[in-house]
């Protein structure tokens, strides 16, 4: 067993695995990875389970220095990374020995990156998971954001050879995307004008938006009688309707529950897309039936499992 | 009473349905919500995930690739047939030290002249009576709770704090609330409370569940600074009565 240095954290790098499942019912949110998976993918690159803990990189990447021989792999936004200063590519194996350093730099698309080494982030496990949920200061190390100095353990590595993701089955990230989205539980507050509106969009990705939900704007969603509701849980995804008539998504660190309108929810499968628009990025909603997103869903279940080579 | 003749399954996205019940805060319509809780639970069906309760709904998570939605669907009416108060386990009651002085229950002053009340009646009221826990959540810990006596209902504050001191005990409406972490918060602090409902060094973080009684025990400066102390040094432990405690 060895460490992770960290020499730069980067403005918000943080350790997660696919979440922390059991607690919503006392208020404590799932966290876990923002893009899921652009998370099991670098996992599955380096031969970890889907369930291993690695780092997931906002905006501006960590730098990171290696204690031993390790395969590593950056999948997600493309923050140009770099072993001792040499490009190395995303989406694919990578081996770095004792002493090298990896950087990864500003996002030139995307949002979030994820950093997974062979042998995952061995940090405590809290409450079943080693996600860290910074407002509530739980899981990754210390309950927040790496900063220069952390030594991060990693755990014993199976052997295996270096893989890479097809060519094409890589996402693109660019300013526009479009996810699919299932009507309600509240959508029955808004006046057809109104959903037909949320419907056509596109909406624009605010500055404001983080862990907790991405905030957006464009066209006005008309309620019919008031955006307050007898506060009910609040599902991943959910589109949450407040008083200017505006959206915001609420994504991994959302609160558990909520007393505004939920004029939508977006489907798991395409959480990933939001997470990498970067403020300004344009995002439209299209409408899907239950049935239709279990099968978009079974279908991007094969897609993920067919991507790596 | 606005509970539905008939449960509303509404979709929330790929992964999660809400049973709805009816549609206000009342405690026989809760109580039929943790009750269906309870009873998916006992039933340990694969694919159902994690249930979150509230006022009057069920938001339960499940995987489409081991359960469809039309069998969950089908499930979940059967138990709502079932889903009544008396199928839960006994209630517990928790017993919370709360200082209702100087700048521990900064607000005090100003609710009771709102009320037209003396603060010390407003903290004697507050003390008095007993709360029920509808649910837990927004933030970790945090206890959405109703009980209080109607001279205390108090409109909520015209311009809400950015910031709520943890361990403040707090009303608004007809609701009384504690910030287990530093919070905005838009109701009336008229004291505080030494013991910790969120503490995630904890091997069990949250201190309130669903369904929980609270009673108030109005304490001094000296007894709470006493209290707090012992809450640092792990060695505090709230008093609880009930068949689950």
């Amino acid at each position: 067993m060895s460490d992770l240095v960290v020499q730069d954290g980067g403005p918000l790098t943080t350790i997660q695995d696919l979440g922390r499942f059991g607690h919503l019912r006392v208020g404590i949110p799932t966290s876990g990875p923002m893009d899921r998976e652009a998370l099991l993918l670098a996992n599955r690159l380096v031969g970890n389970p889907d369930g291993a803990a690695a780092l997931e990189c906002t905006l501006i990447g960590p730098r990171v220095e290696f204690a031993d021989d390790r395969l590593v792999a950056v999948t997600g936004a493309d923050m140009a990374p770099t072993v001792n200063g040499a490009p190395v590519p995303a989406w694919e194996t990578v081996p770095v020995k004792r002493g090298d350093v990896l950087r990864l730099g500003p996002a030139r698309t995307g949002v979030r990156a994820y950093l997974a080494v062979a042998g995952g982030l061995e940090t405590p496990v809290v409450l079943g998971s080693r996600s860290t949920y910074v407002r509530g200061r739980l899981g990754g190390l210390g309950g927040r954001a790496l900063r220069k100095g952390d030594r991060l353990p990693l755990g014993a590595a199976a052997p295996v050879r270096p893989r890479r993701v097809r060519p094409g089955h890589a996402p693109v990230y660019g300013g526009e995307a479009t996810v699919a989205v299932i009507l309600g539980p509240q959508d029955d507050r808004f006046t057809a004008a109104g959903i037909a509106a949320f419907l056509t969009g596109p909406y624009e990705v605010l500055p404001q938006s983080d862990r907790m939900g991405a905030r957006l704007k464009g066209p006005f969603i008309e309620h019919t009688r008031g955006h307050d509701i007898v506060s009910d849980g609040v599902p991943m995804g959910g589109i949450q309707v407040i008083g200017e008539g505006q959206p915001i998504v609420l994504l991994a660190d959302r609160q558990s529950a909520g007393g505004y309108t939920k004029i939508a929810t977006v489907c798991s499968f395409h959480l990933g897309r939001i997470a990498q628009l970067k403020p300004g990025g344009r995002l439209s909603f299209r409408r899907v039936t239950v049935a239709e997103a279990h099968a978009m869903l079974r279908d991007s279940r094969r897609a993920l499992d067919a991507a790596i080579e | 009473m606005t509970i539905w003749p008939e449960p509303r399954l509404l979709p929330c996205g790929d992964r999660a349905v809400s049973v709805e019940l009816g549609d206000e805060v009342n405690r026989e319509l809760n109580a039929r919500v943790l009750a269906l809780e309870y009873l998916l639970q006992q039933r340990h069906l694969p694919g159902v995930g994690e249930t979150v309760p509230s006022y009057r709904a069920l938001l339960v998570y499940y995987d489409p690739l081991v359960i469809g939605y039309e069998a969950l669907g089908a499930t979940l009416r059967e138990l709502c047939v079932r889903a009544r108060p008396e199928v839960l386990p006994p209630a517990r009651t928790v017993e919370l030290p709360c200082c209702y002085e100087g700048e521990l229950g900064f607000e005090l002053g100003a609710a009771a002249e709102k009320l037209g009340l003396a603060p010390a009646e407003v903290a004697r009221l507050h003390a008095s009576a007993d709360y029920y826990v509808y649910f837990v959540g927004f933030t970790p810990g945090l206890p959405y709770m109703t009980g209080m006596p109607e001279r205390l209902t108090i409109p909520r504050l015209q311009n809400p704090r950015t910031k709520t001191p943890p361990g403040s005990v707090s009303i608004g409406g007809i609701q009384c609330c504690i910030y287990p972490i530093e919070s905005p918060g838009g109701f009336w602090v008229l004291g505080r409370t030494p013991v910790r409902l969120y503490d995630p060094d904890a091997p069990d973080p949250i201190l309130l569940r669903a369904g929980d009684h609270v009673r108030f025990r109005a304490v001094d400066r000296a007894e709470y600074d006493a209290i707090a102390a012992l809450v640092e040094a792990g060695r505090y432990a709230p008093r609880i009565t009930g068949a689950a405690a």
